[in-house]
């Protein structure tokens, strides 16, 4: 009992230690003091079709991303942050430009769902688990005879000294 | 000739039909010969399709624009080497190679199972011909690669751009060799759900298969990120395309599925968990086709799009559904009198390690259909791209880089607190200290801190592995350490690769946090005898060289690359390339790597009198670790694979020796394969 509390503990804590993480990770990668035109580029998405974020489109001679990384230069210039470009072009051409989800209303599920899936495998698991046979450790009586050698043990015992030899 | 191909192609769709009924009928009404007919079919089927493959290629090299196929991926002037690869650089083409792979795999499966496995070989051979036949029935029906053109072209309208680069020519054979070879062992499980011999034994036979699979997912996943690196220009490797995903996610629940069969194998235990992943694996497989022709994720890898996607997907839902079926069907069957003694044990770490690969693999799949879902739900289309994707993996990567740590040196059925401390204080401290060391240095990201100190403890583990298996080596052989280390190796290959792979995984995890975290970029116009410098180098653009052959023209950058003393290292040559037929530009990176840091020069434009070039200069720290950490991953799976000659010989020898006994070795040794 004390080992499933245990382990059930230890997916909580898993789970909660990955939510903390995520939020730190994501603080951490977009908080910047100054607006770098890649942090921009790297949160819209290319409408040309290449399904691929304005920073990584290929296309020397893409219609979308090449004029929209000059814009975005000027945005910078003029002392505009990240937010305020993406909430531009995001009322501009909608949450279709956004090269992640949003974290309001349906988009949550997408930020969340791996996270609970995580944490229903890591419960069923430990149902499983706990359904699983645990052979409780047997004091030998005092005067008995030493049990025989397990031989499953013996012959696993002489395999893993043949492997190491 | 094309109607040889197309003959070919109808006669081994017959021939399947009939493998599938033989097979089945033989296994049931107990007559052999109708078994052997049957495999003798599977090995006709494989000769008629080899020849639809060969008559295809045939087409390709003489460019006989007569076929439909050929006119519309190749031309007369693309290189020879192209024309080859165009096999599968169209829908059709793609297509057929696969069903020429999986009709080989199943002939070597026929082969390697004629004298083993009586029971279930043939009901496996039945499944793997079931998959055959629906290759067969869209090659025969829906996607014809033989249809003529009622007019040919006097020229073809060649293969696109992109893909003719050598990478793109080792990319999709490695990933489809993965992608098919997981049906074997799919088929197999299958088999044992349907006859009910649900013992390890369909594991052990389809061992070196799975194993098989991983190693070319593992390549042709390598191999693509390196062909995105050198061909795409923007200085990554990676995009979290929903492809590039569908590649990602099999290889995924393979690697926690090839984890998962050590516990059934040693302790009886995760029998349906085991027969899920392998269906699962599969399945996914075919869903990574369904992406890739279906058009309904918007995807960068759109060269076979087409109509296919119902096709796959009505195959899909019924492997789903029928291998869910057999599996509700055998639950009973499948419980085991499983022991688990302890959460202080490697069964719990690896019930651990496959809760998060299989995790990672969800948020891969969650994150690959939500925009479907945003669109059927909120009718709003929306993206969710490498942010999303490196946000939620990102965490999820530590935990199961730490688990491979803690895993290997974790005793089976349960560890004593005095274990776990001789164990792991060792590789604790060369963790803990390679974290103080980096943030000493500077590095202030909690992150990559966390990263680089959770990849030494895990380097640590493997170190201490090896450090005992040799010193014990050495007190019962009296060896010297070198040749300690070579036989530990060679005498525990599975064990001892294993622990190669997972270095191989550290070292990637390393070059990929690196890269992803601290690199530089400069975008700069420069005329010729200019200068620019990025990080310790100095760049001076010396001017172009411009050429025109029948297939393109190019205009290649001669790039002076000047170190801090200010001598010259190297020239490097990136281009701008316009390709004649399709009219498409594309650009030739230059990459000078070494293991500090990548320099990546891409040409980004000319200016129209040829004077002016402007340069997008990356300086990515580490990346070359991704590569060598995928080379170590090939090497410790070679090392796997390996036939254990001792183990062979001791098997030999007994059989000499002992006639009872041949039986239960003739299972063994099909169990090491």
């Amino acid at each position: 009992m004390r080992a499933r509390f245990a382990f059930g503990a230890s997916i909580v804590f898993l789970v909660a230690a990955l939510l903390f993480f995520l939020k730190n990770y994501s603080a951490e990668s977009s908080a910047s003091e100054t607006t770098t035109n890649s942090d921009v580029f790297e949160g819209l998405t290319c409408q040309c079709g290449c399904g691929l974020t304005v920073a990584n489109c290929n296309m020397p001679t893409c219609s979308f991303a090449v004029p929209l990384r000059h814009d975005i230069d000027g945005m910078i210039a003029k002392g505009m942050t990240r937010a305020q470009i993406i909430a531009f072009y995001r009322k501009q051409y909608g949450e279709k430009i956004l090269s992640a989800p949003t974290t309001e209303g349906f988009n949550i599920l997408a930020w969340t769902m791996p996270f609970i899936a995580l944490m229903v495998g890591g419960v069923a698991m430990m149902v499983a688990v706990g359904r699983w046979h645990s052979p409780a450790p047997t004091e030998p009586k005092p005067g008995a005879s030493p049990a025989p050698f397990d031989p499953e043990l013996r012959r696993r015992l002489e395999k893993e000294l043949e492997e190491r030899r | 000739m094309p109607q040889l191909g197309t003959l070919a192609l109808a006669i081994a769709l017959i021939l399947a039909v009939y493998s599938i009924v033989a097979n089945i009928y033989g296994a049931r009404r107990n007559a052999p010969d109708f078994v052997v007919s049957a495999r003798h079919a599977i090995w006709a089927m494989c000769a008629m399709v080899t020849i639809a493959v060969v008559v295809l290629w045939v087409a390709l090299l003489r460019s006989d624009f007569s076929l439909e196929y050929v006119a519309a991926y190749s031309s007369t002037t693309l290189p020879t080497v192209y024309k080859i690869t165009s096999l599968w650089g169209g829908q059709q083409g793609s297509l057929l190679f696969w069903t020429w792979l999986l009709s080989i795999f199943t002939s070597i499966a026929a082969f390697q199972n004629r004298r083993r496995n009586p029971e279930i070989a043939p009901y496996s051979l039945a499944v793997l011909a079931g998959v055959a036949i629906f290759f067969l029935l869209m090659l025969n029906f829906v996607t014809r690669p033989f249809d003529l053109l009622a007019t040919p072209p006097a020229e073809g309208s060649d293969l696109n751009p992109l893909l003719q680069n050598y990478w793109m020519a080792i990319h999709p054979p490695s990933l489809y060799t993965g992608y098919v070879s997981a049906t074997v062992p799919f088929s197999f499980g299958a088999a044992a759900l349907i006859t009910g011999k649900l013992d390890d034994g369909w594991i052990r036979s389809t061992r070196r298969w799975a194993i098989f699979s991983w190693f070319f997912l593992t390549l042709g996943n390598m191999f693509g990120a390196r062909w995105a690196y050198e061909v795409l220009g923007w200085g990554g490797y990676w995009a979290w395309d929903p492809v590039e995903n569908a590649a990602f996610m099999p290889w995924l629940v393979m690697t926690a599925y090839l984890h998962s069969v050590m516990i059934q194998e040693r302790k009886d235990m995760l029998k349906v968990w085991n027969l899920a992943l392998i269906g699962l694996a599969f399945g996914l497989t075919l869903f990574g086709t369904f992406i890739t022709r279906s058009g309904v994720i918007s995807s960068v890898h759109s060269f076979t799009q087409s109509g296919l996607g119902p096709y796959f997907l009505s195959f899909l839902i019924f492997v789903t559904l029928a291998y869910s079926a057999l599996l509700i069907f055998r639950s009973k069957q499948l419980r085991s009198p499983a022991e688990f003694e302890s959460y202080l044990s490697r069964e719990a770490a690896f019930l651990f390690n496959n809760l998060m690969l299989v995790g990672i693999a969800f948020a891969v799949f969650w994150g690959t259909i939500f925009p479907v879902l945003s669109e059927a739900v909120r009718g709003v289309k929306i993206t969710v791209g490498p942010p999303f994707f490196n946000r939620v993996n990102g965490p999820l990567a530590l935990g199961l880089v730490a688990l491979m740590g803690i895993g290997p040196l974790i005793a089976w059925r349960r560890t004593t607190a005095g274990n776990l401390v001789r164990s792991f204080a060792a590789p604790v401290i060369i963790g803990v200290s390679t974290g103080i060391v980096a943030a000493a240095e500077g590095l202030r990201q909690w992150y990559v801190l966390t990263a680089f100190s959770l990849a030494a403890f895990v380097l640590g583990t493997v170190l201490v592995e090896f450090r005992r298996g040799v010193s014990a080596r050495r007190h019962m052989v009296a060896e010297a350490p070198a040749k300690a280390l070579v036989n530990l190796v060679a005498k525990n290959n599975r064990r001892y690769g294993g622990y190669i792979i997972h270095v191989g995984v550290v070292v990637a995890f390393v070059g990929i946090v690196g890269s992803s975290f601290f690199r530089t970029e400069v975008k700069k116009s420069v005329q010729a005898g200019e200068s620019f410098t990025i990080g310790s180098y100095t760049l001076r653009f010396q001017g172009l060289d411009q050429k025109d052959t029948p297939h393109m023209e190019s205009a290649t950058a001669l790039v002076e690359v000047l170190g801090n003393d200010g001598r010259e290292i190297t020239v490097m040559e990136p281009a701008k390339l316009f390709f004649k037929r399709p009219q498409q530009p594309a650009t030739k990176v230059a990459i000078r790597s070494t293991p500090f840091a990548d320099l990546y020069v891409v040409l980004a434009g000319i200016d129209d009198s040829g004077q002016t070039a402007t340069f997008e200069v990356f300086l990515t720290p580490l990346v070359f670790w991704l590569w060598a950490g995928g080379v170590l991953m090939v090497l410790g799976t070679v090392i796997v694979m390996w036939p254990n000659v001792r183990e062979r010989a001791a098997i030999a020898t007994a059989l000499s020796q002992s006639p009872i006994l041949t039986r239960e070795l003739v299972g063994a040794e099909a169990g090491s394969d």
